[in-house]
């Protein structure tokens, strides 16, 4: 299987859906947050020098901010 | 007639708060759990002749906890031997994320716990076209279901009512995993716990805090004989109800029919920009400065006014003497030195709430993680280094919320070298004294000099940081998952219950320690042993035949204070302040301050009035004309003072904060280190400047 992009590789705006994860041992949180699998989300803001990135899961009115490191760890396929 | 405990549960953001405050109203009161110090809100209500307590358990996505406050509702609802172990649970969802509010449901009632289930903030999704199928979804989650706004109060009446619901069996408990189902019987006996899921909790935890070593020890032996990673259960459960859930609440909550773009979003795209985000958290954080300076001045000169018309009152009242001295001067000098900074912490706690109500402090988070994050600290640590403006003690509290074990210990230790309210006083009296009052380049010299004081607070914190980074270790990764929720209109009364509780704490804790202070001092130089003591007036005769009558009580006075037992303690440690400019009168001061640095301003009266007849002078001039004895020069001059500033912003000097540091890390070692490294810090800094100007 190829290498899919992570979240942190999306463009500000780009909508992307969650297709798996890069390591088994990330933080339980994320899946609490419902940052799981077949989820549809969108860059809402990146902040510089590798700063936090923030999404904003599709129907959802409240966003998520996380840090380029567990940004990394999520796969996803971009959608148009 | 016997009170029903319920506890209020709920992920972070779903005005849980709110509803809480909706509930009880002024019957509630703030205090702490036993052994540690998250904060426990509680307060009653009666409803249809029947009393409940209620508790509101802090903020947690799920079961498994992340962080401090998570595992405190774990260990709440999962021991019933807890003193806080409710008979019932609210739990209460947004509507928006449904699917978190009830797999905490799931997960409460499948530990055994009747429950209901309210979904809070409904204006807000009926706004949004969202609407809730309550008949089904009662039918899904067995039990009564309650739509209200607490904003508003809508849906309060019902809730109360639904309290004394009382839901039959659980719905369809977890079924856990086969693979599991021998691990999980070998906890079951290990343990001595009967019930299924409470047994599979032990397992999928890495440490259940209620139960004893042995039994910690045999369910990490049953893991590693299963090889079994406790993250691993975790994931696993979740994924598991997830799907569930998702499945069973399809066609119960309407997807949002309007799709207009929200003010959340066209707000964030200015307060979170890379650029204009920053610029905009700056210019709120100088228009606090600002505001703590300007709009509390008026107060806290009437406020001075009125302590100091007590003060006379009270000297006219009672006959001359040291005990006159110990009520004007000490006490309510001192308490009124307190009750001056009550507009100054208000306001800065309304200015902490509203950012927090609204939700702009977790985008304050966001913007500030990059750039804590080289000093060991998180985002996250930056509510508590702004609260530390105010008081370290709810500061070092707020870093509960972090995650990160190291993040967080490193933020609770540099916490306290911020510029705190109780600093200020002695600040300005010690500013007032040594600065001449002049302008700089159009600004007034000394206000330049307070505000230089602040950014050394700053820079202390973060250089601490950035050193004990080196030093402390970590278990975990560092990470930084953080829901941002939608902007809202803060609610006033939260917003006035935050500051009262705060600023009640504040005054309370510091004025109950200024009395005891004071009353201790004022005893402790009453007394002594030294016969220069006790045959005051004979010695003094004898070696001053001449004397007259007035500078003979004078004489008698001051001879008498250095040989009390108070003179004694500070002569004692006069040889290791002397090189920082300080005399042994000052040496009172710094000791006394050790039990909350405030108390220096009124140290030094109640001293400087036991050791002089002369009851006409304020604080302020009796520090300015005293002299230092050793060297014979004002006791408060320019490098004596600036040594003083620099020892009270880097010294350790508060009781309180020394206590919650204890409680919070649970270490006595990080405590130790921490009021070594910033008195050692504060000594090195004041003897470099003393001996740098003198």
């Amino acid at each position: 299987m190829a290498e899919r992009p992570s979240i942190s590789q999306l463009e500000k705006g780009e909508k992307a859906v969650i297709v798996g994860y890069r390591a088994d041992d990330i933080p339980i949180k994320l899946y609490e947050m419902g940052l799981l699998p077949g989820v549809a989300l969108t860059l809402k803001q990146r902040l510089p020098f590798n700063g936090p990135i923030c999404v904003q899961v599709i129907g959802n009115p409240n966003a998520v901010a996380l840090r380029k490191t567990e940004a990394d760890l999520i796969l996803v396929d971009s959608i148009a | 007639m016997t009170k029903t405990k319920i506890a209020l549960v709920g992920n972070p953001n779903v005005g849980k708060s709110t509803l809480f405050n909706r509930l009880t109203g002024m019957r509630q009161r703030v205090g702490n759990y036993p052994g540690i110090t998250v904060e426990k809100r509680t307060g009653s209500f009666s409803h249809q002749q029947r009393e409940y307590e209620v508790i509101d358990l802090p903020g947690a996505y799920g079961i498994h906890p992340s962080s401090l406050d998570e595992e405190l509702v774990y260990d709440v609802l999962a021991d019933p031997s807890n003193p806080n172990h409710p008979e019932s649970v609210v739990v209460i969802a947004d509507p928006f994320n449904l699917y978190r509010g009830a797999l905490l449901y799931q997960q409460i009632r499948d530990m055994g716990l009747p429950a209901i289930f309210v979904v809070n903030m409904v204006d807000e999704a009926e706004r949004a076209g969202i609407s809730i199928d309550t008949v089904k979804l009662e039918d899904t989650l067995s039990t009564r279901v309650v739509l209200t706004d607490a904003r508003s109060g809508r849906g309060m009446e019902a809730l109360k009512a639904a309290l004394a619901y009382k839901p039959s069996a659980a719905p369809q408990p977890f079924a856990i995993p086969t693979e599991y189902a021998r691990a999980v019987e070998a906890v079951k006996t290990a343990a001595g716990q009967p019930h299924d899921y409470l047994a599979w909790l032990y397992l999928s935890q890495k440490r259940v805090k209620h139960l004893d070593e042995p039994q910690q020890t045999a369910i990490a032996n049953i893991r590693q004989a299963h090889h079994l990673s406790h993250h691993r259960l975790q994931i696993q459960e979740t994924m598991a109800r997830h799907q569930d859930l998702e499945h069973r609440l399809k066609g119960i909550v309407g997807k949002p029919t309007t799709t207009r773009e929200r003010f959340t979003d066209r707000a964030d795209r200015l307060l979170t920009h890379p650029l204009w985000g920053y610029v905009i958290f700056f210019l709120l954080l100088l228009l606090i400065f600002q505001a703590i300076y300007t709009w509390s001045g008026p107060f806290m000169d009437g406020i001075d006014q009125a302590f100091a018309w007590l003060a006379t009152q009270a000297g006219k009242w009672l006959p001359p003497g040291p005990l006159n001295g110990l009520l004007t001067d000490g006490i309510i000098a001192g308490i009124g030195g307190i009750v001056i900074f009550i507009p100054q912490i208000a306001i800065l706690f309304v200015f902490i709430s509203l950012m927090e109500e609204s939700g702009y402090m977790s985008r304050v988070v966001f913007l500030m993680d990059r750039w804590l994050r080289p000093f060991g600290l998180s985002g996250k640590s930056a509510v508590p280094l702004m609260s530390g403006a105010a008081c370290a003690i709810p500061a070092v509290m707020s870093a509960r919320t972090i995650e990160n074990d190291k993040e967080r210990l490193i933020t609770i230790l540099v916490t306290p070298f911020m510029t705190c309210s109780a600093r200020l006083p002695i600040y300005i009296v010690i500013i007032g004294l040594v600065i001449p009052q002049q302008r700089v380049l159009g600004l007034e010299l000394q206000a330049l000099v307070l505000f230089g004081m602040y950014l050394l607070g700053i820079l202390a914190a973060l250089g601490s940081a950035w050193v004990l980074k080196l030093f402390v270790k970590s278990n975990y990764k560092s990470f930084l998952i953080l829901e941002m929720p939608t902007y809202k209109y803060p609610v006033a009364r939260n917003v006035l219950f935050t500051v009262w509780d705060k600023t009640k704490g504040f005054v309370v804790g510091a004025g109950k320690i200024i009395l005891a202070i004071s009353i201790i001092l004022w005893v402790l130089g009453s007394f002594g042993l030294d016969e220069r003591f006790t045959d005051a007036e004979e010695i003094v005769r004898t070696e001053n035949p001449d004397i007259s009558d007035a500078d003979f009580e004078n004489k008698v006075q001051s001879q008498q204070l250095e040989y009390s037992i108070l003179g004694t303690l500070g002569r004692f440690i006069e040889p290791a302040i002397t090189p920082l400019g300080y005399d042994w009168k000052m040496g009172i001061g710094l000791i006394a301050s050790f039990a909350a640095r405030e108390v220096f301003v009124s140290t030094m009266a109640t001293v400087y009035s036991l050791g002089g007849t002369d009851d006409e002078l304020t604080i302020r001039e009796r520090m300015a004309s005293e002299i230092n004895a050793n060297t014979g020069r004002p006791a408060y001059n320019l490098a004596s003072g600036l040594s003083l500033l620099l020892f009270y912003a880097f010294a350790m000097q508060c009781m309180s904060t020394i206590a919650i540091v204890r409680k919070e890390t649970n270490s006595w070692k990080w405590t130790l280190i921490q009021l070594a490294f910033m008195t050692g810090f504060a000594y090195l800094a004041a003897l470099f400047a003393y001996q740098l100007l003198n």
